[in-house]
């Protein structure tokens, strides 16, 4: 864990009168996993979406290792080594896993768009594709077309599609909506294994998952951050409590 | 699998190669304007079925590419490096250069948006035309001659035929094998989910340009070929209702499969080829078509081939086929209902008929099919309603005995 990934500064973000992000300050360390919390309509999701290049903040600037990336397209990010995952599963549902899989380990290729030369026969594709496949675990469903698959499943495959570009950071926005106890330890299982060495960011609101996940937490509260550190040191924090862990208790349900 | 398909192309290679053998000279420059519709159809469908983009204005790149050609035929006479047989690679180059700037500005939005400037650059085009005489001839059009080269006079019909089947077969394997290249590939993606292509880092409106730009390139080399074929070139190209055929035909024949639109195409030509002397009311014919193909078999005729295979594989040949021939019959009997039906009533109500009724003061009989029909009596409607029921009810019994067959397994 050596020097910042990533580093947000005076971050604020307003859609018309509203300010939905009010001033951000965030430092997350290299290979650091740090899990962002607060309750529902307190700007996780846009937050992502600003470090993302989704949107562009009305103010402060956001450092990718050291690069100003404040405003930048989207794809120009992530080839930075920025990937993320989507809140709502974004994947190519008409398109099989393996080619899900497949237009995503292309873009690492000297030349993803070619049109002289054929696609099974680039050199390396179709190992580092089924290696990702196998990674997942989702090798059985390789030739499925990824809109048929279970909900656990499309979260997987959305996983590989995220790490498919060997990323030094990823966002995970909400990785475990939706899914059952069990979905939810095997799927947690998959983080752990596949974010060593990643600095990961993840927006999560089953507690246990948190908790057991994260290195340190961040809570956001309408737009601001307001306490970061360990586990331990947010569950004692008396500011969090009263502002969302009291709450979160009583309403597990994530939006 | 492999094997058959490549004996059946194969096949349609020497069934296409043989052609000239076997048609008269006019049914040979219909099959060219089929081999043509073809090609413009299977670049249409690369935009709208392989990257869903949908464009309702894709006379321009046809257009474009057959004016650039006209150009150059007058302008070089078929000397220098570019004779005759090469001349279609001009309307590549401009159906590829007009591609990129208009999908530029087009590929800036998707969806309705997409389709609306696609449309209103083809009319853009369209209205300008007849303007610039210089350019593009005015009302008359521009004409050109194709020049003898390579020891070929291209003065005959069989030779221009060879020279479009040549081009069209080179740029569908082209088409085809663009499906198997990372290009081709992310086109695909670009289809599904453009917003998650952008967050895997590509750039989402480069990659819709270049399939813009590749569907206008080969667009191009069809209108290149029909200039060659014709001698001449005319503002019409440029006309809503090329934009709108290229449409149907590619859905007509299904965008989902690579040779659908290129089917669809063909075949419609060739109705069009055959049917349009017969009767008036062809568009109508065409637009009741692509009603009935849009509303239950939403994946073109090609899909329709798929479903049947896809039954009898399921029910087995004994069980399925007798059911599926009835179907057939059925639409046959439909067909010849709404046909006899429509042919009647556009007589009916056509303006001649009608100022003959008037000083006649009774219904004439009139002529269709080669006999003459009694309007008023009550014989000559009977055809198309016991043709229409009958179809009506075989079709019911088919579909009916089918999902019960199936609902039994």
């Amino acid at each position: 864990m050596s020097g910042t990934i990533l580093g947000l500064h005076g971050l604020r973000k307003s859609f018309g009168e509203t300010e939905i992000i009010r001033g951000v300050d965030l430092e997350l360390a290299a290979g650091e996993r740090r899990a962002l919390i607060g309750p529902n309509g307190a700007g996780k999701s846009t937050l992502f979406h600003l470090i993302s290049g989704h949107l562009a903040p009305s103010a402060g600037t956001i450092a990718f290792d050291g690069l100003d990336i404040t405003g930048q397209a989207p794809q120009r990010i992530n080839r930075l080594g920025l990937a993320r995952s989507f809140q709502i599963t974004n994947v190519f549902p008409g398109l099989t896993v393996f080619e899900n899989i497949r237009l995503a380990v292309l873009r690492q290729q000297p030349r993803p768009t070619a049109f002289w030369q054929r696609v099974d026969r680039l050199p390396g594709l179709r190992e580092a594709t089924e290696q990702l496949l196998e990674r997942v675990r989702l090798q059985a469903r390789a030739a499925a077309l990824a809109g048929e698959l279970s909900y656990s499943e499309q979260r997987s495959l959305e996983i590989a599609m995220t790490l498919a570009s060997d990323p030094r950071l990823i966002l995970l926005d909400e990785p475990m909506a939706g899914m059952s106890a069990e979905e939810t330890d095997y799927t947690l299982a998959l983080i752990r294994e596949l974010t060593v060495g990643r600095a990961l960011l993840i927006v999560e609101h089953d507690m246990d998952v948190v908790f057991s996940l994260a290195d340190r937490i961040s809570v956001l509260v309408y737009g601001q951050v307001i306490a970061t550190g360990t586990p331990d040191e947010i569950r004692q924090h008396q500011g969090v409590r009263e502002a969302y862990l009291g709450e979160e208790a009583n309403a597990q349900v994530p939006a | 699998m492999m094997r058959t398909s490549t004996f059946l192309l194969l096949g349609a290679s020497a069934l296409l190669a043989a052609m000239p053998a076997l048609l008269s000279a006019g049914l040979l420059n219909a099959a060219v304007q089929m081999l043509i519709a073809a090609l413009f159809a299977s670049a249409y469908g690369l935009l709208a079925g392989r990257a869903g983009m949908l464009s309702f204005g894709h006379a321009a790149y046809f257009g474009v590419g057959a004016f650039a050609t006209v150009h150059a035929m007058n302008a070089l006479n078929g000397a220098g490096l570019l004779p005759t047989p090469l001349l279609p690679l001009v309307g590549a180059g401009a159906g590829l250069a007009f591609g990129v700037v208009a999908g530029w500005f087009a590929t800036q939005r998707s969806g309705t948006a997409f389709a609306m400037i696609t449309l209103a650059i083809a009319e853009l085009l369209h209205a300008l035309a007849p303007q610039l005489k210089s350019l593009f001839g005015g009302e008359s059009g521009i004409s050109a001659m194709r020049m003898p080269a390579w020891g070929l006079s291209f003065g005959s019909t069989t030779q221009v035929y060879y020279l479009t089947l040549a081009w069209v077969l080179a740029s569908l394997a082209l088409l085809h094998f663009h499906t198997r290249t990372p290009a081709g590939r992310l086109t695909l993606g670009l289809r599904e989910n453009a917003h998650r292509l952008r967050f895997l880092g590509y750039d989402v409106h480069r990659l819709g340009v270049s399939a813009f730009a590749i569907s206008g390139l080969f667009s191009g080399i069809a209108g290149a070929l029909q200039v060659l074929a014709n001698e001449a070139a005319n503002y019409v190209v440029f006309d809503a209702h090329v934009s709108a055929s290229v449409v149907l035909n590619s859905y007509i024949g299904g965008v989902g499969v690579f040779l659908g639109p290129a089917l669809g195409a063909a075949l419609m030509s060739f109705f069009g080829y055959a049917v349009s002397d017969a009767t008036q009311a062809w568009l109508l014919y065409q637009g009741v078509l692509f009603v009935i193909v849009m509303m239950f078999m939403p994946e073109g005729l090609v899909g329709l081939g798929a479903t049947a295979r896809h039954r009898v594989r399921v029910l087995g040949p004994a069980r399925a086929l007798p059911l599926l021939a009835a179907g057939m019959l059925a639409v046959l009997l439909l067909a010849g209902g709404t046909v006899f039906l429509v042919e009647l009533l556009q007589r009916l109500c056509s303006q001649d008929y009608r100022a003959l009724a008037a000083t006649a003061g009774a219904w004439p009989p009139v002529t269709m099919f080669g006999r003459s029909w009694a309007a008023a009596s009550a014989a000559t409607w009977a055809w198309p309603a016991g043709l229409l029921l009958t179809g009506g009810a075989l079709m019911a019994f088919a579909r009916t005995r089918l999902l019960a067959r199936e609902a039994q397994r």
